[in-house]
């Protein structure tokens, strides 16, 4: 990490942040930075108590009542994506006095519980190729139904960095046909290569995937991933044999 | 915002996290018009800036368990979330591109304020909570505070600061950049 233990150079940075001049992919690099380091986090917080009094210097403008209805029927219909804490907190995501005082909470917010996926659309950084078979890097993939439409997400996977796991979530996935089962599926860059099972899906809303030996490595070669309805304890050909349901590119977030 | 009103925020926002709705809807009524006025400020649409609004409110209201007194005002919790994400819907592609046509009209954010209006600094300077900041920012070369100030509140990116400040965006950049140290160490002296 370039910046990590340059204190001047984060607080520069952190400054940028808040005033709102770190733009475009810098901006994204940082918020993927923040949310793995402490110091950071607490850099901008400090930054973010320094310049909020400056929002005082703004007119306030009563917004229409259509806003206050919209929000009013969202927390009703539960268009609320994380009403029930649990998943996300375990992955350190919103934990942490920093994060919550950040705006690394409002990106995130915007990121996840939103559920607009264009937001954790981190841009690839640069590999590093240490043989191990925990992961290296953190990934997330945000997979959408492949019938019907709709550019909300079905199905949420995440891996943090120096993990073997997968942490999968269920957003809006239809349960299981009877006697049969959701498997998980890495689609590799090349064309003409297999897809390759990451396992079979937890039945339950959250849960977790146990990656083979080498997770760094079969979440890198696979840009995308894709979930099929195979038989009750996975695909006996080892390639998916049921129709695709949900499918999403995975994303290197640090 | 006093202390009191602090306290009175940082209460509903607690009941927020145990589900009362009408707790929310006072904190809506509490600050509502503040946070829609720092994003329509920093969207100048008012569509952009209401679909913000109900969205952040939507997310405050979920993860107002997430808020800590302690740590930070609850306004100050607020508006970040707000400014932050009026900051990412600025960055999508399509927004740059009605930017441009905008700056090309020649639309200029001070311009557009009336002179009779008190600027952003003196309706800062009211706020008892924000004063010595706004102390540091009259204390800042002039440059250096209106480049701070248009990016604050405009949301202006460093090219977009360069082209409306018509200088070069190493100028801009370093304006940027010292005038936040200075803001820094002023702020640390007080």
């Amino acid at each position: 990490m370039r910046y990590r233990n340059k204190p001047e150079l984060q607080d520069k940075l952190a400054a940028e942040y808040v005033l709102g001049t770190l733009r475009g992919r810098a901006r994204l690099r940082f918020q993927a930075w923040m949310r793995e380091d402490a110091a950071l986090r607490r850099a901008v917080w400090q930054w973010e108590s320094r310049l909020a009094p400056m929002a005082a210097g703004v007119a306030e403008v009563r917004p229409p009542r259509r806003v206050w209805r919209a929000v009013e029927s969202r927390i009703a219909g539960g268009d609320v994506a994380r009403a029930k804490p649990g998943f996300w907190e375990s992955v350190a995501f919103w934990r942490g006095w920093g994060l919550i005082a950040t705006g690394c909470a409002a990106a995130l917010i915007g990121a996840l519980a939103l559920q607009k996926p264009q937001i954790v659309e981190v841009p690839k950084i640069e590999r590093v190729e240490v043989p191990s078979t925990k992961t290296q890097q953190s990934y997330v993939a945000i997979l959408h139904a492949t019938q019907g439409g709709g550019d909300k997400p079905v199905f949420i996977a995440y891996v943090p960095r120096d993990s073997d796991e997968l942490w999968v979530r269920r957003v809006a996935l239809d349960p299981e046909p009877a006697g049969r089962g959701y498997e998980l599926w890495g689609l590799p860059a090349k064309a003409g290569e297999p897809p390759k099972s990451l396992g079979m899906l937890p039945k339950d809303e959250r849960g977790t995937i146990k990656l083979a030996a080498a997770a760094d490595q079969s979440l890198r070669d696979f840009p995308a991933l894709a979930i099929s309805i195979e038989p009750e304890g996975g695909s006996k050909t080892g390639l998916p044999t049921g129709p695709v349901i949900a499918k999403g590119d995975t994303f290197q977030v640090f | 915002m006093d202390p009191a009103q602090n306290k009175r925020l940082a209460e509903l926002l607690e009941a927020c996290a145990r589900q009362d709705r009408a707790a929310f809807a006072q904190l809506y009524q509490a600050t509502a018009a503040k946070l829609f006025g720092v994003a329509v400020r920093i969207l100048r649409r008012d569509d952009w800036a209401e679909e913000v609004l109900q969205d952040c409110f939507v997310s405050i209201w979920s993860h107002a368990g997430s808020y800590s007194p302690g740590l930070s005002a609850p306004m100050t919790w607020m508006t970040s979330i707000v400014r932050n994400r009026c900051l990412d819907w600025l960055r999508r592609p399509k927004v740059e591109v009605v930017l441009q046509r905008e700056d090309e009209d020649a639309e200029d954010p001070i311009d557009a304020v009336p002179s009779d209006d008190p600027g952003p600094l003196d309706q800062l300077a009211r706020s008892a909570d924000a004063k010595a900041l706004a102390d540091c920012l009259g204390r800042l070369e002039v440059k250096q505070r209106q480049a701070i100030m248009l990016a604050f509140y405009d949301g202006l990116s460093h090219s977009e600061l360069a082209s409306h400040m018509r200088q070069p965006l190493g100028t801009v950049k370093t304006w940027v950049r010292r005038g936040l140290e200075r803001l820094k160490a002023c702020l640390g002296s007080n």
